[in-house]
């Protein structure tokens, strides 16, 4: 809310500059966004004389002055025709600054020296008025400056006010609040009102619980026209537009007292008279912002004998408005009730300075004085005569006491505020406030509807007192073994793995486009969906972290990477029924060389599948027992996210039998879809909350062998469509327990084999804890193993 | 050459001076190289060597004949051993050398690194922000980020027709009676719904408001919910905590500042600001010239809020704080637009290395 500080200065004398105060504000809970000066941007401009005039020696057009500041003389080359002996003048002493930074020295115009200048109203950038310098008039003291001599300048202050104190969105309001806080009284607000009309029966109000007060007041005779200078400086000053001098004097009482006003033609309200009731089926508004809205039955509206005039306290209708016109009008000072303005603002998405201010809680009890300031000032600065007021009133209970202690409130805080001090804080801003010793009674004012419990009071207490005189407490802390959740506990370790191996962290939106799915092979009906999205990218809520890794990788590519290794922990969504579930995953990509050594072209081996797979494996390490199925075998299941992975080349991990993960490469239709076809990626996806379930045992450390081991290489030939884990299966399954290890060590296919072979070398590894095998022994469990890789897989050793 | 030992001093005196001449004809002190210095060496001084063999047959001889000519013998051989020790280091070293040039190397050739992760700054500054709570004794907690009207806003004492709903631009789930959870408080309302007081608990973790991104806003980030429940906690226990904790965030030296504020969940309230830390007080961009920061904001928890789980306010008081974690992260690495966090820029990324896990 913007505050103009000549404004608020009229309802509370204070001297302070601007900043200070914004920093009092500031302490007392409104945050000052910015403070703007207002006016001409000049400096050292003074009032002063022209003691005498001269001719130029050297110039037709140019005239020497004597010009007097009330100190001394000057000698001053002046270029105006209007310049005369005995005019008082605004004059730019050296060392000021005019409009656009220019500033004043001596300076030699043909050859006569020129100790300043004598300004027009260009010059200082104030509206023109006539040719040549400004003449001040007589009055003002010689050496006065011309700024704060004519009330030129203003600051105007960006005030946050927060939702709970609309009493303070107004000058009055933030005045009184000041007032409480420094202590200081207000300036009594007088305008005496002049009835000479008598009263009319103009006004119903059918709901009175939803307009507890309304006034509707005749003025005749009115002379619509331009508002004088200082009210259209005031509306300007907090940035609003001046329209005609009744609609700016209802805006004027709007940001003077803070209470809304609207002002009708009276001529155009059929029948001439005012029904506050419920909206019905069908009608419509057509309004002061040149819209048409459609008004949902049961809104509460202002309404004459046919139709509604205006939705009550958001927005007036334009045809009934105050314009040039208008001599007849009814002046509305009403209140109405702040959820009854919300639900009629929301409904019909129409917003306004009334609306805000009623729908937040207006003054109850300040309508019948806010309307009757204005239909004073309609006659002071419009003419006409006015009626009395027809009111409709209920009855409203005051605000309630709140009974206390200051010890209470002391505890509130933590802090020993005496209780003078607490009272005295309390007192200023109550409307009545008494108890003795430690108990308080506390009644607020009709504006504050914020004040309700003991809470309540101790903010005010800790406002007025300052919140920097409540200590700062570490009361001694319990020491407590703070717990953390499992899913956080996986979260840390699966970071940790995946940083360990060369992978970053990133960090997407959980909302992404429909065309993203759809690029990703992903059903866009199965995600949830935010019903009025932002835009086309933030329609659905991500079924699949992968999505946005592969945007993420896409744009890194675009933009010069050449190895792109990410992986995000976040959540991932799912319809389930007539709700959603969240769960937790933890997914990753890799593409292009996984060293940065491109002079060493032999190191620098690009991601493959297996690389992701040696990811998962670390991942899944130690949860429970892997196993691996490959997509679309029973064991596999189904994820949402099959279709993004490449139906072969993709497998799924599973934890004790149970599908936990998913690697692979990424679809090629996919990879087409985000330009990611040349680059080879692989993708994985693993669920984290199943690896939370399955908090990893601490390790135990098991005592090895001091005993040396024995190694066999075996280069077996087989049938290019046995799986290497067939063979290591093979091996395991009839191997004696002193089988150590089993590593392949090669991968052969093509010349020198038999057409449709490959040859895998492989080493057994032998050992035992208590003794050293013999070569007997071990050439048994190789012939065996041989043996049973030759009769269930056919291999062949090769020689 | 094999010579018969001397049996007499004449025939000693004869070998002694052939062994004399041929050694100064072998010229130990330039040898050409370590094969050759060992042939010599052999030749004179080892097991059979021409010199050994000298002083072996001294035996034959005299004593007195032996008294004059062992010393002599002796001598010769000694600085023989001295020559062929002083040409074995010369020649070692040149041999060295010359196989150490041949194996020199490019030693300005790029480094090659081993693959190495990065934490995303957001996860590293919300774990520096929770753990600082962690060992004050906070425990962990987390909610759903999809969650209902009551736990998102009427459980915190913001009913429907409430303005304050108007700063919670909110995403409602198509069709659902859902809604993405606009603060972590809704956290506050899920633990105390599940557990007895006292509480000390962080909430870290994803919120949503529906608004249009741009440099310092977006509609997705991050907070640290705090909450405190405990008999006779008050506004001054806050303050603490929040100070302890800004100054194990910032510095010992960090001053702070509780500025009054309104949250509907919190009465009183505060917003916090610490002294700016990249100007004197003297105003800068940072700190939008005021010289202080806002860092974040807190207040004593509403006894709305405690009644709406069943707490009973007059025996439990607290105080919650929420923290927004990307402002923390911009400040603490100066980054300036926030949508650099989720562009996953690997240039971006590449700068946060400090912390790996």
């Amino acid at each position: 809310m913007k505050i103009s500080y000549n404004w608020l200065k009229e309802h509370l004398p204070l001297e302070l500059p601007a900043a200070e105060l914004a920093a009092h504000l500031s302490r007392l809970g409104f945050e000052v966004a910015g403070i703007a000066r207002l006016g001409p941007a000049f400096t050292g401009v003074v009032a002063a004389k022209v003691a005498s005039r001269e001719k130029h020696p050297n110039a037709d057009k140019l005239s020497i002055c004597l010009v007097d500041d009330g100190s001394r003389t000057w000698n001053v080359v002046c270029g105006a025709p209007n310049v005369a002996e005995g005019q008082t003048v605004a004059f730019a002493r050296i060392g000021a600054v005019l409009p656009g930074g220019f500033k004043i020295g001596k300076a030699k115009l043909r050859g006569v020296e020129s100790e300043g200048m004598i300004c027009s109203r260009a010059e200082l950038g104030l509206p023109k008025d006539g040719d040549g310098i400004w003449v001040l008039g007589e009055g003002p003291a010689l050496g006065a400056d011309v700024l704060s001599l004519l009330g030129l300048a203003d600051d105007v202050l960006d005030v946050e006010v927060a939702s709970n104190r609309p009493d303070c969105l107004s000058h009055r309001g933030l005045a009184r609040e000041l007032a409480a806080y420094f202590r200081k009284p207000l300036k009594p607000l007088r305008l005496p009102l002049e009835e000479t009309l008598g009263s009319y029966d103009l006004v119903r109000v059918e709901d009175g619980a939803a307009c507890p007060f309304y006034s509707g007041r005749l003025i005749e005779g009115v002379k619509v026209g331009e508002s004088p200078e200082w009210l259209k400086n005031r509306l300007e000053a907090v940035g609003l537009r001046p329209i005609n001098n009744v609609v700016d004097i209802t805006n004027f009482i709007l940001h003077d007292v803070g209470h809304p006003l609207h002002a009708f033609d009276a001529d155009r309200l059929a029948g001439g008279r005012i029904v506050v009731r419920r909206s019905k089926a069908g009608e419509t508004l057509s309004a002061l912002d040149h819209k048409s809205y459609d008004l949902p039955e049961g809104l509460l509206v202002v309404a004459d004998a046919e139709k509604p005039v205006a939705l009550a306290g958001v927005m007036g209708a334009e045809k009934s408005s105050v314009t040039a016109g208008t001599t007849r009008m009814i002046l509305e000072g009403a209140y109405f009730i702040p959820t009854e303005v919300r639900r009629s603002s929301r409904k019909t998405r129409l917003r306004s300075d009334s609306s805000y201010r009623f729908e937040r809680g207006a003054d109850p009890e300040a309508a019948r004085e806010a309307a009757a300031r204005a239909a004073a000032l309609i006659l002071q600065l419009a003419g006409g005569r006015a009626a009395g007021a027809c009111e409709s009133s209920s009855p409203r209970a005051a605000n309630p006491v709140v009974k206390t202690t200051v010890s209470r409130l002391n505890a509130i805080l933590g802090a020993a505020f005496p209780s003078e001090q607490v009272r005295d804080a309390l007192a200023a801003i109550a409307a009545e406030s008494k108890g003795e010793a430690d108990q308080l009674e506390f009644r607020a004012p009709s504006w504050r509807l914020d004040l309700a419990t003991a809470f309540d009071l101790a903010e005010e207490v800790a406002r007025l007192l300052g919140y920097e005189n409540i200590p700062c407490r570490m009361a001694p802390l319990a020491p407590v073994a703070a717990r953390t959740t499992p899913v956080e506990a996986a979260s840390r370790r699966a970071r940790s793995h995946l940083c360990a191996l060369g992978l970053w962290e990133a960090c997407n939106y959980d909302l992404l486009a429909e065309k993203t799915l759809t690029a990703c092979r992903l059903p866009p009906e199965g995600p949830p969906r935010v019903a009025d999205p932002l835009s086309e990218d933030w329609a659905l809520l991500r079924p699949s972290l992968l999505p946005g890794l592969l945007k993420n990788a896409q744009h890194n590519l675009s933009r010069g990477a050449d190895a792109v290794r990410l992986f995000e922990i976040g959540k991932t969504y799912a319809r389930a029924g007539a709700g959603v579930t969240e769960r937790w995953r933890a997914a990753g990509l890799l593409l292009g060389p996984l060293l940065d050594a491109r002079w060493q072209a032999a190191r620098a081996s690009r991601a493959g599948f297996y690389d992701a797979k040696a990811v998962v494996e670390d991942l899944l390490a130690r949860a429970g027992a892997l196993g691996w199925a490959r997509l679309g075998e029973p064991a596999a299941g189904r994820t949402p996210c099959d279709p993004l992975f490449h139906p072969t080349n993709s497998l799924r991990a599973l934890l004790d039998g149970a599908p936990a993960a998913t690697v692979g490469w990424l679809h090629p239709r996919a990879a087409r879809a985000f330009d990611l076809e040349r680059e080879g990626v692989v993708l994985f996806d693993a669920d984290l909350e199943s690896l939370a379930a399955r908090a990893a045992p601490r390790a135990r450390c098991a005592e090895f062998s001091a005993l040396p081991v024995s190694r066999r290489d075996l280069a077996l030939l087989v049938d290019k469509a046995v799986a290497y884990a067939q063979v290591e299966a093979v091996v395991r399954a009839c191997a004696p327990a002193d089988l150590q290890d089993f590593l392949l060590f090669d991968v052969y296919e093509g010349k020198g084999l038999p057409e449709g072979t490959k040859s895998l070398a492989v080493r057994l590894t032998f050992g035992r804890r208590d003794r050293t095998l013999t070569d007997a022994e071990i050439a048994q469990a190789v012939e065996t193993a041989v043996a049973a890789l030759a009769r269930e897989l056919g291999a062949k050793l090769r020689t | 050459m094999k010579r018969e030992a001397p049996t007499s001093r004449a025939a000693w005196e004869q070998a002694y001076a052939q062994s004399e001449s041929a050694l100064r004809a072998a010229d130990v002190e330039r040898c050409a190289d370590l094969p050759k210095l060992e042939e010599v060496r052999v030749r004179f001084l080892g097991r059979k060597g021409e010199l050994t063999e000298l002083l072996k047959a001294l035996k034959n001889l005299s004593l007195d004949d032996r008294r004059t000519l062992g010393p002599l013998a002796q001598a010769l051989k000694d600085s023989l051993d001295r020559q062929v020790s002083a040409r074995r280091a010369e020649l070692e070293d040149a041999y060295d050398a010359a196989s150490l040039q041949k194996d020199a190397i490019d030693l300005t050739l790029p480094s090659l690194r081993p693959p190495r992760g990065r934490l995303h700054p957001l996860t590293t500054t919300l774990h520096e922000i929770a753990c600082i709570f962690q060992f004050m004794g906070y425990s962990w907690e987390e909610g759903p980020f999809i969650e209902d009207e009551r736990h998102n806003f009427s459980a915190l004492n913001i009913p429907d027709d409430h303005p304050a709903r108007d700063s919670h631009d909110t995403f409602y789930l198509q069709g659902l009676p859902l809604l993405l959870r606009t603060h972590t408080s809704t956290v506050q309302v899920r633990v105390m719904e599940s557990s007895k007081p006292p509480l000390r608990v962080v909430c870290p973790g994803r919120v949503f408001r529906h608004e249009q991104i741009d440099a310092t806003h977006s509609a997705v980030f991050h907070q640290v919910e705090g909450l405190v429940i405990d008999e006779g906690v008050g506004f001054a226990d806050l303050k603490g905590h929040l100070q302890a904790f800004l100054q194990k965030l910032l510095g010992p030296s960090t001053q702070t500042r509780f500025r009054p504020s309104y949250f509907p969940f919190t009465e009183p309230s505060t917003e916090v600001d610490v002294k700016c830390f990249f100007c004197p007080g003297s105003g800068c961009p940072a700190c939008k010239r005021t010289g202080w920061i806002e860092i974040l904001g807190a207040g004593v928890v509403n006894p709305a809020v405690l009644s709406a789980v069943g707490y009973d306010p007059e025996k439990w008081s607290g105080f919650a704080f929420g923290i927004g974690v990307e402002r923390v992260a911009m400040l603490l690495h100066g980054v300036q637009d926030l949508r650099d966090f989720y562009s996953n820029d690997l240039r971006f990324l590449a700068q946060f290395d400090e912390d790996l896990v």
